[in-house]
């Protein structure tokens, strides 16, 4: 892009592209501690269900797989298919509301703790870190000329990336293709083109922005975290500096009486500025660049330690808390608020209607298609007769038997298979031939059934309305 | 790049819910193409539908920046004013 003219900076809009584009790159310092722990939890929880999950095996075949090739979704036991698309928007809706709870409650966990985005970004700055060193070591090779060494450690970073990212976008696509044909594919090199785009695509965009645009991915492309603020009410636990306790900020000598001094608690080491990933100053009160990961706490933390002060000048703490000086009691007593207690009982009632709907899915669906190329014809007999496409979907892990039958005009009887037989989790299609007297109905459209049941058992039952024409 | 990406990024994430939704309620082949029934595969038209309405949400966002354009930057372009 070429170089922006003085005049440009007239216009706010450009001022601020402007000052995003030559952001300073944010080197992030090691950081140890509670919260560092409960991160790392969560990171290795999500990605041991991430690449483990696809390769479990269920039922002969593979345990979680959106096969989007046959239109069908499973998850373990359960098959959904393109007709359960109410199950698929229950569940956007059950995700959405948790996020909106756990955002009221304790700000931005899901940001901090679960999102791929911050995941990947902790692994590969890990990668970077045992690769390149630790935040000093990384500003120094950044500044430093090309050499032999730079270039080595460089080919190894971006090779160790690139790896785990290769591996992430295959992962991904195996949750849509079944993974171990992906797998023999992949080493015969025989991969579909499309498979082959999309394992790369993935790949790539999560080396980019976890390799490279890291915490430019939440300050500028996350929708979320552009209205998370909403969600916040003075009750909503945040990572949150104590202005009171820690102001007036600035160096001492260890031990003396810093608040004969006039000084506050905050030594000025700039640690919470150095370990953040979103390289922001906490101080400066709550931002919407903070991710709430928390590890300006931890790093603070060591420092008031080392310093021999109270922990927490940095803690989860809330507005209305750090204003009126509260401990955890009142805290706690303020988080079960009527917005919470009313969020937390609308999850729940759709939770409950979820569940009981999975439950008490009928393993068996059934669609009826008159077969519109042939009219209604005479057959021998006199009969009338009009055909239909009977699509019966077995939507149990195990094959069944049904009886099929017609009613709803006088003297209907079927051609073609009274009993059918469908294997698991299977849409099969019969062709049925119809045949009324023609006197037993009136012209035009009649209406009739069909009744298919499982011969196993009773209660899998469907009765489908179809039209039958007569001239 | 910046421009680039603001224009690419969202029309991405808008892109993919506008795919999810259209592929959930129509399989792709039940669809036709200048009259005949797409023989791709799944696979294939989910992924060339995915760019297709990447590349159409895309030329929305295109048409957004270049009217969004301030006046002094129309006129410079333009090359009446200074
Ligand atoms: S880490 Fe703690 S003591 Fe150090 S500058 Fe930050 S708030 Fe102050
Ligand atoms: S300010 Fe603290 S909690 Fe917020 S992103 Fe930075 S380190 Fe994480």
């Amino acid at each position: 892009m070429a170089a922006t003219p003085p005049q440009q900076t007239e216009s706010p809009a450009f001022a601020e592209q402007s000052l995003y584009e030559v952001q300073q790159k944010v080197y992030p310092r090691a950081v140890t501690g509670t919260f560092a722990q409960w991160r790392w939890s969560m990171a290795w929880l999500t990605q041991v269900l991430y690449y483990g999950l696809c390769w479990l095996p269920w039922n002969g075949r593979q345990a979680v797989l959106f096969d989007l090739a046959e239109r069908k979704f499973y998850i373990f036991g359960l098959v959904f298919w393109p007709q359960d698309v109410i199950f698929l928007a229950v569940l956007l809706i059950i995700s959405a509301y948790s996020l909106f709870l756990f955002t009221a409650v304790g700000g931005r966990l899901w940001c901090g703790y679960a999102c791929p985005q911050t995941v990947y970004t902790e692994i590969f700055l890990w990668i970077e870190r045992k690769i390149e060193g630790d935040r000093s070591a990384r500003m120094k090779l950044d500044a430093a000329v090309m050499s032999r060494r730079k270039f080595f450690l460089r080919v190894a970073k971006h090779g160790a990336w690139g790896l785990l990212a290769l591996w992430t976008g295959f992962t991904f696509v195996g949750y849509f293709t079944p993974i171990k044909t992906l797998w023999t594919s992949a080493w015969s090199f025989s991969l579909g083109p499309w498979e082959a785009f999309w394992i790369f695509f993935y790949g790539g965009f999560t080396y980019l922005f976890a390799g490279h645009l890291r915490e430019q991915v939440c300050k500028h492309m996350c929708p979320y975290a552009r209205f998370q603020g909403v969600m916040f009410d003075p009750d909503t636990l945040t990572v949150t500096y104590d202005v009171t306790r820690g102001e007036p900020r600035g160096a001492r000598k260890k031990g003396i009486d810093y608040r004969a001094a006039g000084l506050g608690d905050c030594v000025d080491c700039s640690i919470c500025v150095q370990v953040c990933p979103t390289g922001i100053d906490i101080r400066n009160g709550l931002q919407y660049e903070c991710i709430g990961c928390a590890a300006c706490i931890d790093g603070c933390d060591q420092v008031m330690e080392k310093m021999g002060y109270p922990k927490g000048l940095i803690r989860y703490s809330t507005e209305r808390a750090i204003e009126s000086h509260w401990g955890w009691k009142e805290i706690i007593a303020h988080v079960l608020r009527p917005r919470v207690l009313l969020y937390s009982a609308i999850l729940w009632a759709i939770i409950i209607a979820f569940v009981w709907g999975l439950a008490t899915r009928l393993p068996l669906r059934v669609d009826v298609i008159r077969d519109r190329a042939i009219l209604a014809r005479e057959v021998e007999g006199g009969l009338m007769e009009n055909v239909y496409r009977l699509h019966v979907m077995n939507v149990s892990e195990a094959a069944h038997r049904y009886a099929v039958s017609v009613s709803g005009l006088p003297g209907i009887d079927m051609e073609g298979d009274h009993i059918v037989e469908v294997p698991p989790a299977v849409d099969k299609v019969f062709t049925i031939q119809v045949r009324v007297p023609p006197d037993n109905g009136k012209k035009g459209a009649n209406v009739i059934y069909f009744d298919v049941k499982s011969l196993a058992d009773e209660r899998v039952a469907v009765h489908e309305k179809a039209t039958f024409l007569l001239p | 790049m910046q421009k680039l990406l603001s224009i690419l990024w969202p029309s991405f994430l808008v892109a993919g819910i506008a795919e999810g939704l259209f592929f959930t309620l129509i399989d792709p082949q039940e669809l036709y193409l200048l009259g005949e029934p797409v023989r791709l595969s799944r696979m294939a038209t989910y992924s060339l539908g995915f760019l297709c309405f990447w590349a159409i949400c895309a030329a929305s966002s295109l048409v957004t920046w270049y009217l969004l354009r301030s006046a002094a930057e129309v006129n410079r372009r333009v090359g009446a004013v200074h």
